[in-house]
Order: structure tokens, then sequence, then C-alpha cells
């Protein structure tokens, strides 16, 4: 069989000649109705507020209120089609950590973990364990943040591992896949990484944190392995230790991972100012240049790639 | 970011995903109705979930993700209850075609997924990779034995 083949089959397969239209017309509707909905909502609540009621009975209520809809793991898992997922963090192998940090102007809650195999339909066959992390961030002020305004690749979540490099083990080198949702005000991350297990003896880190890959001026690893944000970054920043089981740890497959993976760490900043920085813009954009001031020789090239989302 | 409600966005997105999620869901569903309707349920999934995305790639895996994940619930749906999946209603189907039809929707969801992706999709092995999250390995492993299972199914070479 080609691919040919395989095409014309499947090209032959009736649909509707009018799906697209049907299914446009189907959206435009919900997205109005959603929008009214919406519109009433802000309504309602703003009518609310004229009802002067006591301070504090209000702050009462908004707690209350505030708990009773933030979602769980589980739900979290159910909204990005994963009812597998949604399952095993109802279950035993969960591990429900529910730990918030204040950082800024922001509360970022770690919620849970789970590991294995089996957990995704797309993963089944898979020889080795993956790990779902789920984490939630608001704002303290109250105000929400929504799918529309909020930068979802502006922050980072990421694993980290006392005695490893930041560098070596990451999202980056752990396969992530990262999504991510508002609802009720919070955002809400879904983190699917390698296996983290296999870390287990060893302090493991969920890191939050503004910005991209671990660097050093994000992070800094102390004499003795442990891992903390540098005293000098000033982005919002979260670090939860896991309460993984030291049982499930695996040397041997920490030392293959670390032969593929470890480039080494310095927290030894290299000073920009021995750097001398051009930009040239060309038909594909800016292209940067960064070299040594006293050697003419090229350090660093690259041109920024546009990622608009059409 | 941009909004999905937008009418502009909405016929941007049917327009250019239609196609391709309708046929990764008919390598699942037996029923090109049931493969309809399997979009249509992602598409507003997409609207009300509103999940943020770091860029276009992004917004098609997550796509894609939910389509294998909605027509799997749907016939593992009709399995549990033990109904028959609505017939197929493909006349104009010639038979080889539907020998091949029916012998991807007998493999496992696993199977079908990378073999559709990599036949009628035209992607590498690696680009099946990013998209559903999975090792470049596996996914090799997961066409190697999905050929082979089409194979046994349709007793000819693959």
């Amino acid at each position: 069989m080609d691919r040919k083949t395989y095409r014309e089959a499947f090209d032959q397969i009736p649909f509707s000649a009018d799906f697209q239209e049907r299914t446009a017309n189907l959206l435009r509707q919900r997205a109005r109705e959603s929008e009214k909905e919406n519109k009433m909502t802000h309504f309602s609540k703003t009518k609310k507020m004229a009802v002067s009621l006591a301070a504090a009975v209000a702050l009462l209520i908004v707690s209350v209120s505030a708990a009773l809809v933030w979602l769980t793991p589980s739900q979290v898992a159910e909204r990005n089609e994963m009812p597998l997922l949604a399952e095993a963090f109802a279950g035993p192998d969960a591990i429900i950590i529910d730990e918030t940090v204040e950082t800024g102007d922001f509360a970022v809650t770690l919620m849970g973990l789970v590991s294995g195999e089996h957990l995704d339909v797309l993963n089944q066959d898979l020889d080795s364990a993956r790990t779902y992390t789920v984490l939630s961030f608001r704002r303290l002020d109250g105000e929400p943040l929504d799918n529309e305004t909020f930068d979802f690749t502006g922050y980072t979540i990421t694993p980290l591992v006392a005695g490893c490099s930041p560098a070596a083990v990451n999202n980056w080198t752990l396969g992530a896949f990262a999504s991510g949702f508002a609802e009720n005000g919070a955002y809400y991350y879904l983190l699917d990484t390698e296996s983290i297990e296999m870390f287990a003896d060893r302090t493991v880190y969920m890191a939050f944190y503004d910005g991209g890959v671990p660097k050093n001026t994000i992070f800094t690893v102390n004499e003795d392995g442990t891992i903390d944000f540098c005293g000098d970054f000033t982005g919002v920043q979260a670090l939860f230790e896991l309460p993984l089981d030291p049982a499930k740890a695996d040397p041997a497959a920490v030392e293959a991972f670390l032969e593929e993976n470890d480039t080494g760490w310095t927290n030894e900043r290299t000073p920009m100012e021995d750097y001398v920085t051009t930009e040239e813009e060309t038909p594909d954009g800016s292209l940067i240049t960064i070299r040594s001031a006293d050697s003419p020789e090229t350090k660093v090239a690259f041109t920024p790639v546009s990622r608009e989302v059409e | 970011m941009v909004s999905f409600g937008t009418d502009e966005i909405i016929s941007r997105i049917v327009e250019r995903y239609s196609p391709m999620l309708l046929h990764l869901a008919a390598a699942r569903l037996d029923s090109p109705a049931d493969a309809e309707d399997a979009v249509q349920e992602v598409f507003l999934k997409l609207l009300t979930a509103r999940p943020a995305f770091r860029d276009a790639e992004h917004e098609k895996a997550w796509l894609i993700r939910a389509t294998l994940h909605r027509a799997s619930d749907i016939r593992r749906g009709a399995e549990r209850r033990n109904l028959p999946l609505e017939e197929a209603a493909e006349p104009a189907v010639q038979e080889d075609a539907l020998d091949l039809l029916s012998a991807v929707r007998a493999l496992p969801d696993k199977y079908s997924a990378v073999i559709h992706l990599y036949y009628y999709e035209g992607y590498s092995i690696k680009e099946i990779a990013k998209t559903l999250g999975l090792p470049t390995a596996t996914v090799g492993t997961r066409l190697a034995r999905g050929r082979e299972r089409l194979r046994q199914l349709l007793k000819e070479d693959v």
C-alpha cells in the first residue's frame, strides 16, 4: 500500500457537502449565545455589587464561592479530553498536593500529579511512563484571567532535580507537552512529560516562572546541589518540592538520561558588556549577531522567526 | 491571542481543519455521519474550552488529539452498550477502497492514528511524534506494527 492508494480510498468517503457551512453556522450561533450569557452574568454581578453588604460578609461569600469553583486535577484532565487521565487523578496513584505560593500579584497552586503508563489513549503502548502535572494560576486581586488576554507562552512550568543541572533535566529534555485554558478566572496548566519518578530518590521540584528555558539568570545551583531562583530574578516564581516515593527511583535510568542530556551548568554569568550586539533587518526578520568585544569572531547569530498565530 | 468566537476565526478554523479532522475521525468510525458528529463536537469543545495555543502547530496538534479522543469515545461507547455503530452509508466507495477503510478501522486506536497521519496527511515519523506528544521511536514502532496488522487484514503487501 502506498500513500496514493490510501488517500484515494479515504477521499471516496461521502461526507456531507454542507458540513463546513453547517458547522460554522452552529459555532457562530453558540458563540453569540455564549457572549450573551457572559453579558448577563456581568450584568447580574454588577447588580449584586450595588446591594450593600457588610464588607466582611461579602469577603466570606467570595472566598466560599472561590473554593467551590476551582477545578480539581481530574476535571482539568476532563477538559483536556483525557478521560483515562481524569480517572487516574481520582485514583490511588495520584499525588494531590494543593500547595499555593503567592508571588507578585499572583497565586500559583500546584494541584497534583500522577505518573504511569496508559493514561492517555494515544500513549497506550508507550514503553515508558509519563508524568502529568496540573497547576493553577490566578491573580490575587481577584481580577479574572482569560484565554483572550492571558499569555500562556510567557510562563514555564517544568520539573527540576537537585544534583542535576537545570539545563539537563527540564521540559525540553523530558519531551514535554503543555496545554492550558482559563476557567472561572483561573488559568490551568496540564504538563505532560516523561516520567519523573526515576529521580524520586533525589529532591525533585516543579518550578513555575516568568520566562523560558532554564538558565543561570533564573536559577542558581547551590553547593549541595539544591536549586533556587536567583536572588535578582524578579519575575513570577514558585518552586515546589514533590513528595515522590523514593522506592520508585531508577538510578540506572537517571544515569543514562544524564549521559544523553547533561551539558553542564555554571552559576557564573558572562558579563554582557564584553559582547557587542548588532541588529540588521533582513527580508526574513532581524538578524542579530553577538560577538566578543575583543574578537571579530562571531559567537552567536540567529534570525528570529515569527510565530504569530494566524 | 486570537479569540475563537469571532466569525472570521470560526470560518478559518472550520475551513482549514475540517477535511483533515473528518478523514481522521473516519479512520475510527464507519459512518461518515458519526465522523461529522465527532468533528463538530471537537470544534464546539474548542469554542467552549478556549485553550491557549503556543502557535498554529500547537493548535493543530490539539485538534488532532481531541478528534482521536472523541472518535474513540464514540466507538467505545457503542461497544460498551453493545450497540452497532450507525451503518456506514458509503455507496460511492469502491470495493477495494471499502476493504482498506474497514481494515484501518479494525486497527487498535494507537496504530490507526499513526497510520492515518502517515499515509493520508503525509506526515513524517518525527512530525507525528511531535503532534501526538510521543517519542519518535514509539511512532516508528506503531507504524511498523500497524502496517503488519494491515497486511494481515488485507492479505496483501502493504
